[in-house]
């Protein structure tokens, strides 16, 4: 393995103390009916004891979340206080970047030296979101009520546009075909239903039984409900919202939550099933690219780890994306080269939804699982967020 | 010539035995007597100084030994510091509820209420003439000392007891008589006393429950309590598991959930004393008691266990077989660790060790008897298993050569006893409820008393530990909710030992001393030759409240026995569950009822073969015809589980009646088995109680 620098050289996340929930498509299970606030720090403490972690040994908590919850004031000392132990710790939120930027701000508070072990847990649910009713003096109506997911999706305050109007605009950019599109996407489809097959997805996915107030059980999530397997010629009959953008082009709105722990190297072989997998942070990019060109951001973002880590992309064992459009794939492939094929080995949000906080956490988890199927390599993850930015981290597991 | 199975408990308050019970036909001690004993006579009676008594343990004494002691004329005192919150004044609904306003007056004027400072004593005391103190202040050694310090100075012969939970008599220098919470109505005291005293003796003359107890650090009960918190706490530290699903869990393995308890008990006060329990334990015996760093936590913030209703849990814990194994060895192992610690520092009697689990800790079976049904072999596994998981507790403190005595009638024997005179036979029952190890344990006392050539026998309860007859242990019904071939094994063996009271003696009596008597007690003592009754005890089958089909033939053997006029009153009793007064029932379903002493000659004589006057009726082992199905002016059921209830209890009398009793025991069985299978019965209490208690 090529030598790269280390961003954080004493943090490790140790391997297999991990998990996420499944991610269900809003409104279709148990999770449109908590606080997910709530859920997920109770969640928390449930995969942690399956992976024989006591919470004691937590000191710390860095949640992610990007849609208000009840409480949500009180940020990760409450969620802690669900989890059954009572943590400092704060709230970060950047819109589909966060649960990448949650693990790399746990990083970071490993190796400023003050705390050994920082649990990370981002989540969010998309059903019901609430509505927010803001006083607007300046316009017209005086009061503006928005709805938390959908009318933000539908309106960048920056550029007045909508979400998926930017991945046509950049779509119609780099000459997109829509027929690569549609396969792009069936063979996401098609790699989801193998890992999950395979027993891949059960090795990071826990099923969590939710109870109603009464202490009855409400459901189980056990699935990513609302995943269905296409074909192509299904994906080519879809109409087109935008150019290259349809219904099965695109991701869709889910809920859910996923943890990791980002520890020192001690703790990290202290806490890990396998102590010889070791987990390390190597570099992270950010940028933000021209108005509504959000698709082409995380392209730029790669482009600029790579330069900075002395790294290409031939270097890459694992390589996985936030990917709401099928499009961001081929626009990736077109600015680098790297064919979007070998991308993505065991499906992405584009299959499995897009519940924002947990989404590039769960990418994270199943990407450090393959690349130590792998037998180790570099890890590298991208993905776009809302303002037209593309974030990218790469980790390397040896 | 006296032989029992085992030691009587009576015998550790220095009480006798039951036998010598119904020869004098007296009890052995007599509640004035020893009031005058304690309290002195009645022209100088002396008072009962309780301080703490705005507390949750003195306060609830205050009410349960201030009900009991106003009659005799002696004063409670209750003494607190200045401004701490009204403990008593709460206790007054409830005891309006128990003994109308009038009774509850003049138990609450008959308490004088009074501060201190903690260094002197009241001048007002002194006209109260304190003759005995129950102290309930702080869990702190030194101030406890000092505290009877300044009482003995002041009232040089004073007797003083402890409440403590944790403190051994060799350090306060003082006996011990530690309740069990609810103060107020368990009537629970473990006692630490070098030779039974009159306190001792008068507590259980009126009608309390003495348990006499070693002096070791923390008594039976909190190693017990505190120990299975502790269990959980492990739990809770090694899996994360929140605590309302560990105590869910616990419940469904042992019987209690210890930390809605400790909730409900008030949680900083009692995190307090189970830290205090552990710590002081932990010193003495190692790892096995060390509390964890979430009790440490507690003791000093009180925080609750649960969490607050606006965060219900949502997330539940469904266990893998794997993690359902490792629950149980996690619980159970510790437990059974320190119990084999208890009984090799020889900590009290077998009954009373296993009963104080049953009666105060929530417990569905004592320790002992779920350790016993296990084995040796298993219980040892159970404990290494849990060393695997928990190393520094196999250090120290871990007693496998306890589990010797197993076999032993001191632990076979845990909830029935027998013993004889060389004529007569008694079998003392201390369990209120029957259940499958009442039967087996019946069984063997029935079989030892015939290997001894016992052909008469009383059977009873041991005036002791059980102080009623309230009917079936229901929890052993909840396989039979699902499983028609267990709910049969109950209603064919349990009705087979009790027709070994009519069959294989040749005068049985059943005796009634305590408040009640009531379904499946009640069927077994029908099985007596004889019932004889304390005048004031209830008699019924409450069975369709449940709604379950009496099944230990309750449905015909009364019948059976009953002239004909007096059948419709057995049919009202089956199908609405009232009950009946020992005196109104003569003749027809029991025998005699009288006052206690002339009962107990009664009973002896008709055991003996003395002078007794009192026919046997006959049992009609024939077909009965022309039973009712019915009972006219009867209201109506209450719902249509007990509608469902009533129609089958009908038919189980009319089947089993009409057949000959050679055929009856089968038809029963085969109804009330039947019965416990269907929506009705799930539906009720039995499987409401199921539903809560086992499918956590």
């Amino acid at each position: 393995m090529k030598k790269a620098p280390q961003m954080f050289p004493d943090a490790r996340i140790p391997y297999g103390t991990w998990g996420s929930s499944y991610f269900p498509a809003w409104q279709t299970s148990a999770l449109a009916e908590v606080n997910i606030g709530q859920f997920a720090g109770e969640s928390m403490a449930r995969i942690l004891g399956l992976r024989k972690v006591p919470k004691s040994e937590l000191e710390y908590l860095v949640i992610g979340s990007t849609i208000p919850w009840h409480w949500k004031f009180w940020t990760a000392p409450l969620v802690a206080s669900c989890m059954g132990h009572r943590l400092p710790g704060y709230h970060v939120e950047q819109a589909c970047a966060t649960g990448l930027q949650a693990v790399l701000l746990g990083g970071a508070e490993v190796q400023s030296g003050s705390k050994d072990v920082v649990g990370v847990l981002t989540f969010d649910r998309t059903s019901d979101s609430p509505v927010g009713v803001f006083p607007e003096r300046r316009a017209h109506q005086r009061t503006m009520a928005i709805a938390d997911v959908w009318d933000n999706f539908g309106f960048d305050p920056a550029t007045g546009r909508a979400m998926i109007t930017a991945a046509g605009i950049t779509s119609r950019k780099y000459k997109v075909d829509r027929r690569e599109v549609d396969e792009v996407a069936y063979l996401r489809h098609l790699r989801y239903f193998e890992a999950k097959e395979s027993g891949f997805l059960a090795r990071v996915l826990v099923p969590l039984d939710v109870l109603n107030v009464a202490g009855r059980p409400l459901g189980r999530v056990d699935d990513d409900l609302g995943v269905r397997r296409l074909t192509l010629g299904a994906l080519r009959a879809q109409r087109e919202l935008d150019t290259c953008v349809t219904g099965g082009t695109q991701t869709h709105a889910s809920d859910g939550m996923a943890t990791l722990l980002v520890t020192s190297r001690e703790k990290a072989r202290a806490l890990s099933p396998r102590p010889e997998v070791d987990i390390q942070f190597v570099g992270k990019a950010e940028v933000r690219t021209q108005p509504s060109l959000m698709p082409e951001a995380p392209a730029f973002a790669v482009q600029e780890l790579l330069k900075r880590t002395g790294l290409a992309m031939d270097d890459m064992a694992v390589v996985k994306n936030h990917n709401p459009f099928a499009a961001n794939d081929v626009i990736f492939t077109k600015i680098t080269g790297y064919d979007w094929r070998k991308m993505n080995n065991t499906g992405c949000p584009l299959v499995w939804g897009h519940p924002q906080g947990p989404t590039l956490t769960r990418v994270l988890i199943e990407a450090l699982e393959e690349a130590t199927d792998l037998g180790g390599g570099y890890v590298l993850i991208f993905g776009c967020a809302a303002g037209d930015v593309g974030i990218a981290a790469l980790f390397k597991v040896s | 010539m006296f032989k029992a199975m085992r030691q009587p408990t009576l015998q550790t308050m220095g009480l006798g035995n039951v036998s010598d019970i119904f020869r004098r036909g007296a009890l052995p001690a007599d509640a004035g007597e020893l009031v005058d004993r304690v309290f002195g006579k009645s022209n100088e009676r002396g008072s009962l100084v309780i301080s703490g008594s705005n507390g949750i343990v003195g306060a609830g004494k205050t009410m349960q030994l201030g009900s009991r002691l106003q009659p005799f004329g002696v004063r409670m005192v209750g003494l607190d510091f200045p401004g701490t919150s009204d403990g008593i004044g709460r206790q007054y609904p409830g005891l309006v509820q128990a003994f109308g306003r009038e009774g509850a007056d003049r138990i609450m004027g008959n308490i004088v209420r009074l501060t201190y400072d903690g260094r002197s004593l009241p001048a007002e005391l002194n006209a109260l003439k304190p003759r005995f103190l129950l102290e309930a202040i702080p869990e702190i050694l030194e101030i406890k000392k000092a505290h009877y310090r300044i009482f003995r100075e002041a009232f040089p012969g004073i007797e003083i007891r402890s409440v403590t939970s944790g403190f051994p008599s060799s350090e306060l220098g003082v006996g011990i008589a530690h309740p069990a919470f609810p103060h107020e109505i368990n009537k629970v005291w473990e006692i630490v006393e070098s030779e039974p005293s009159a306190i001792t003796q008068l507590f259980w003359a009126l009608g309390l429950i003495p348990l006499t107890v070693s002096d070791h650090w923390s008594f039976v009960l909190d190693v017990l309590f505190c120990g299975v918190t502790l269990a959980g706490l492990r739990v809770h530290r090694a899996s994360n598991m929140p605590f309302w699903k560990v105590d869910k869990l616990t419940r469904k393995l042992l019987g209690p959930n210890p930390f809605r308890a400790h909730d409900a008990i008030g949680s900083k006060g009692a995190d307090f004393l189970t830290w205090s329990c552990l710590h002081h334990l932990s010193q003495k015996y190692g790892e096995l008691f060390r509390p964890t760093p979430e009790l440490e936590e507690r003791k000093e913030t009180g925080q609750a266990w649960y969490p607050p209703d606006h965060f219900r849990p949502l997330v539940d814990w469904v266990l893998s077989a794997e993690e359902q194994d490792e629950f149980r060895v996690r619980i159970l192992g510790p437990m059974f660790q320190m119990t084999s610690l208890m009984l090799h520092e020889q900590r009290g009697h077998y009954a009373h060790l296993n009963a104080i689990g049953e009666l105060c800790a929530q417990f569905r079976r004592g320790i002992l008897c779920m350790m016993r049904d296990l084995g040796p072999a298993a219980v040892i596994g159970t404990v290494e298993a849990y060393h695997l998981l928990h190393p520094e507790a196999a250090k120290q403190s871990w007693h496998p050569d306890a589990l010797a005595k197993m076999d032993t009638p001191d632990w076979q024997q845990l909830y029935v006893n027998a013993e004889h005179d060389g004529e007569v036979g008694v079998v003392t029952i201390s369990r209120e409820s029957y259940s499958w190890d009442v039967d087996r344990e019946l069984n063997r006392a029935l079989d030892w008393l015939k290997r001894e050539r016992i052909g008469k026998v009383i059977v009873t309860g041991d005036f002791h530990i059980s102080t009623q007859m309230v009917g079936a242990d229901t929890s052993d019904f909840f396989s039979a909710l699902g499983d028609v071939e267990d709910g049969l094994s109950i209603t064919t063996g349990w009705p087979a030992t009790a027709r070994r009271l009519n069959d294989e003696f040749a005068v049985s009596v059943g005796f009634v001393a305590g408040k009640r008597c009531l379904g499946g007690m009640l069927e077994l003592l029908a099985h007596c030759h004889h019932v004889v009754a304390v005048e004031d005890a209830r008699f019924g089958w409450p069975e369709v409240t449940l709604p379950v089909v009496p099944g230990m033939e309750g449905c015909h053997w009364p019948f059976r026995k009953a002239g004909r006029d007096h059948w419709p009153k057995l049919l009202q009793m089956l199908l609405t569950g009232d009950s009946v007064k020992a005196r109104d029932a003569v003749g027809w379903l029991i025998d005699y009822a009288g006052p206690l002493e002339e009962a107990l000659r009664i009973a002896w004589k008709v055991a003996a073969g003395g002078d007794h006057a009192l026919p046997r009726r006959a049992l009609d082992a024939g077909a009965l015809d022309r039973v009712p199905q019915d009972v006219s002016g009867m209201p109506a059921a209450d719902g249509p589980a007990a509608e469902a209830a009533r129609k089958a209890i009908v038919d189980c009398v009319r089947d089993s009646c009409r057949a000959p009793l050679s055929e009856a025991l089968a038809i029963q069985a085969k109804h009330a088995a039947g019965f416990l299978t269907t929506t009705a019965c799930r539906e009720g209490r039995v499987g409401a109680e199921f539903a809560r208690t086992m499918t956590a």
